[in-house]
């Protein structure tokens, strides 16, 4: 089959959105899935097959996602009724629309280059480099907790314990330093 | 105007600290969540106004705790019962906001109850957590329902709030796709401008009508 004049190809929409949390990098062909899923659920097949969504990338933390021209107001709502993919809870932010994948790889590189104006330290001695941590002495309340990710002021941290192993999600200020405040009998 | 999320649940009821949620809040377009069990401050610019969810207790008792509740500046919100018990809520001095209507009794919330809401201040809490976790079934009677709250709202301007009832800070939304998701069931952009400054107004009404004469 040969390729149509552009004059006669669909228009399409790019969608760039943000995968939250921080350092999941979801499989693209199961966020396809989540994604079709979300549509077909809230608008029907009828709509799914004229809005045509696509999930094209994954790249640095965002999706570029495409969608039929017309239809990227209702494909942003079904991508924020999106709440998982494979049992891994995540959500999409849309970030921006564009008719150019280009423009979005750009927009994409921005966001990487851009640091968070307000990842400062704060009260506590926080570790000198961002990302992915080493299982360290923090904790968050009573309970010791290991650091994830680590984003700016954002801190993902996991619970420590056989039973409740479930991913916290707190900021720069919730985090304590065991021991930090030890005087040793001597003094 | 304020843009206020009516309700979300932080540590330890959910798994995201106060001060996490305040900052996606910011970054999400917000300018203050009520967080339930958690006292007042401001982080990171968002106002965190406390709240308190009273379900499953007799209507007289809501009355009890509204009345404890009064001058405490902590936003009350009550799970939606029977026809009777919402008319006799609705009517509660000192009760913000009746929430949970999009799991309710079809005829849970009518006309009367409407009215009542409405000379009263009360708001009706639109829950956008049944639109983007269920499917099926659920959605769809939450659609229905607030369809029909529509409907009643245009016809007695009862105050509405609009609520994420997130436990964690990726059951947020921000304000552009709430908007899309409340343009399912009809609403147009100063409705949900309405519901988001909803809390401030039913703050704000009931502060007024302590006076003294």
């Amino acid at each position: 089959m040969s390729i149509r004049p552009p004059t006669l190809r669909e228009k399409k929409r790019y969608v760039l959105a943000r995968i939250d949390p921080a350092g999941i990098t979801p499989d693209p062909k199961d966020l396809y899935y989540a994604v079709y899923e979300a549509v077909v659920s809230l608008f029907g097949d009828m709509a799914a097959a004229a809005m045509q969504p696509s999930v094209l990338a994954v790249e640095k933390g965002c999706v570029i996602l495409r969608c039929r021209r017309g239809a990227e107001r209702e494909f942003a709502i079904a991508l924020s009724t999106l709440s998982g993919c494979r049992e891994t809870p995540l959500a999409l932010r849309v970030l921006a629309v564009s008719g150019t994948i280009e423009s979005l790889r750009e927009r994409i590189a921005e966001l990487a280059s851009r640091k968070d104006p307000e990842g400062g330290p704060g009260d506590v001695v926080l570790p000198p480099a961002e990302g992915l941590c080493e299982p360290s002495q923090y904790r968050f309340g009573s309970e010791p907790v290991d650091i994830i990710v680590w984003d700016g002021r954002k801190v993902d941290a996991l619970e420590k314990g056989f039973k409740n192993a479930r991913r916290l999600f707190l900021t720069t200020e919730d985090l304590e330093i065991i021991h930090a405040t030890t005087i040793s009998d001597g003094l | 105007m304020k843009i206020t999320d009516a309700c979300v649940f932080p540590f330890p009821a959910g798994d995201s600290s106060v001060r996490r949620f305040a900052l996606e809040a910011r970054s999400l377009g917000y300018d203050s969540i009520v967080a339930v069990d958690i006292t007042a401050g401001t982080i990171s610019g968002v106002d965190i106004i406390p709240g308190m969810i009273l379900g499953g207790i007799p209507a007289k008792d809501v009355q009890g705790r509204a009345k404890k509740n009064r001058g405490t500046g902590t936003v009350l919100s009550v799970q939606v019962g029977d026809n009777g018990f919402n008319r006799a809520v609705a009517g509660t001095s000192g009760v913000h906001i009746l929430r949970g209507i999009a799991t309710a009794d079809k005829l849970a919330f009518d006309h009367v109850a409407a009215k009542i809401a409405a000379d009263n201040s009360t708001a009706l809490d639109i829950d956008l957590s049944p639109l983007i976790f269920g499917r099926g079934h659920l959605r769809q009677k939450a659609i229905h329902r607030y369809l029909d709250l529509m409907v009643l709202h245009r016809r007695f301007e009862f105050p509405l709030t609009i609520s994420s009832s997130a436990c964690s800070v990726l059951g947020l939304r921000a304000v552009r796709e709430a908007a899309g998701l409340c343009s399912l069931f009809g609403m147009d952009e100063s409705d949900v401008q309405e519901g988001f400054a909803g809390v401030s107004r039913v703050i704000g009404s009931n502060k007024e009508t302590v006076r003294v004469v």
